[in-house]
């Protein structure tokens, strides 16, 4: 069933590489030295399918997914860092008028997930 | 355009607090900085973790204060309690625990820290248990009278204190929180998970950051970006408890179209902006009247901790001195677990928004301590609904002028 499924997020194969990142780190930093248009390309393929992988990995108990789920879960993840960049901040891939990211230390920046 | 008399309520309720404005002196001068931390930090109680940390007998947190150039170890004995010491071995003085940064956490089985320059063995509480070649000690090394130096330890709802103050017999925790213990206490701290944690070095004054934070005059301005559809509709219930401070800040939530938001919105289990229905989690003195835009209660455990607790959420924010112009700051956000992996990707959506708006809040730190720093100014206006921060200055002047 799940091959069946993954079948449908074949549109999102350009973006694997790229997005299917587990930690909070990695995310921030693809985000920070993407592109406006990279965000937006990146956005605008997954908007679609967000529902579905959502769905999709909540047939698994939290944290458990086989490696081929959480190849888009963790898309999913970089979604949610990517969101508010398209939707609030005018494709801006920084946050306007903010403290300098680096600086700002995630305790949590390496756990997966 | 000058103050309605309907706009001005607090300086009304609490006329004790003046009217004026406050100096900008505090915040620059390094002699006054010195007697904050000696007459304020080395003297008072101080949050320095959380029950949940070292859940275990055994379980030690190191935590590092810079500001008394010392750092203390917690640790939670046999007994179940938990006591802290200065993390300086009786020997030549060598760190017990090497620190790996701000903040450093082990596990002891046998419930003992042991100093890794000559092997010397400490128990939680702080005794001597062996120091290798004990023989060789001169009679007049009395290995009872050498343990750990203990700090005033003592924990409410979860929340770990320490005071520095060398004096043998100091006001008790429960004597410092007085009343706000009352208005704080009962909220199911433990039962929220900690959710996210992130911290950073400003180069400005403590005051100058916690003063940032204490107030919600700047959120339609400063959260623009993160929170466009966010709109603070004033403090209600201010009050004071002595030394500390609280009030309701309501928020206006109007509807997020935004389609990834709204799909978070929807998976969500809790979320500082996101309306909730159901049975209450808050004290009942917490929004007595039932607000439908109370958004969290802000309130101030002095002096560097801002504890925030509404419905299914508690996250707090504090402030360590290191220098007249130096401050870690540290944001700790508290949720309900996620049962699913959605409810999980929900919170990371929440998280990120939430740190954006932490990344707006600090931005403006560096730049108002270097406007201050100009000495273009000698003070600073507050309007009504920043009493948090006038009390602030009132309650400091006090310790300083005592």
């Amino acid at each position: 069933m799940t091959t069946d499924v993954l079948k449908e997020f074949s549109g999102l194969a350009p973006f694997v590489d790229a997005w299917s990142l587990a930690t909070e780190d990695e995310r921030r930093a693809k985000r920070k030295s993407s592109t406006k248009e990279e965000l937006q390309a990146f956005y605008n393929a997954m908007l679609p399918e967000l529902e579905k992988i959502l769905d999709l990995a909540d047939q698994y108990p939290k944290g458990k997914m086989p490696p081929e789920v959480d190849t888009y879960f963790f898309m999913a993840l970089s979604l949610a860092e990517v969101a508010p960049h398209i939707e609030l901040y005018s494709g801006n891939p920084n946050v306007p008028f903010s403290f300098t990211e680096e600086r700002f230390i995630a305790l949590h920046g390496q756990d997966r997930g | 355009m000058a103050a309605t008399q309907e706009a001005i309520r607090w300086a009304k309720q609490f006329p004790e607090l003046g009217e004026g404005p406050i100096p900008v002196e505090p915040c620059i001068s390094p002699e006054i900085y010195q007697q904050e931390i000696e007459k304020v930090f080395k003297k008072t109680w101080l949050n320095v973790g959380r029950d949940e940390e070292i859940p275990n007998i055994g379980d030690y947190k190191v935590k590092r204060l810079a500001f008394a150039k010392t750092s203390i170890i917690l640790i939670r004995g046999k007994d179940g309690k938990v006591r802290g010491f200065h993390n300086t071995c009786s020997h030549r003085g060598n760190k017990v625990i090497t620190e790996k940064g701000e903040e450093t956490f082990g596990r002891s089985k046998a419930a003992v820290v042991t100093c890794r320059f000559h092997g010397w063995v400490y128990n939680a509480e702080g005794k001597i248990v062996s120091l290798p070649e004990e023989e060789k000690f001169l009679p007049c090394f009395a290995k009872e009278d050498n343990g750990l130096t203990a700090v005033h330890t003592d924990v409410w709802e979860g929340f770990i204190f320490i005071n520095l103050d060398p004096a043998e017999k100091v006001q008790s925790l429960s004597d410092f929180l007085g009343t706000y213990k009352d208005h704080m206490g009962g909220f199911p701290y433990k039962e929220l998970e900690p959710s996210f944690n992130y911290h950073t070095y400003l180069d400005c004054n403590w005051k100058v950051a916690h003063d940032a934070f204490a107030e919600a005059y700047h959120v339609n301005t400063i959260h623009a970006g993160s929170f466009p559809n966010v709109f603070s509709s004033g403090i209600q219930h201010v009050r004071f408890f002595g030394d500390h401070r609280t009030t309701a800040v309501c928020l206006n939530l109007e509807g997020n179209a935004n389609p990834v938001s709204k799909i978070a919105t929807q998976r969500t289990v809790s979320s500082l902006v996101v309306k909730r229905d159901g049975r209450s989690m808050l004290p009942p003195t917490v929004n007595p009247d039932k607000r439908s835009d109370f958004g969290f209660e802000l309130s101030v455990i002095f002096p560097n901790i801002l504890v925030h607790i509404t419905e299914g959420v508690w996250f707090t924010h504090q402030f360590w001195p290191i220098a007249h112009n130096k401050t870690l700051w540290e944001g700790r956000y508290y949720t309900r677990r996620a049962e699913t992996n959605s409810q999980r990707w929900a919170e990371e959506y929440a998280k990120v928004l939430q740190r954006n708006a932490w990344l707006e809040d600090t931005a403006t730190m560096e730049d108002t301590q270097d406007a201050l720093e100009s000495g273009a100014k000698k003070y600073m206006n507050l309007q009504d609904d920043e009493i948090l921060i006038r009390h602030g200055y009132h309650v400091l002047e006090k310790y300083l002028s005592a």
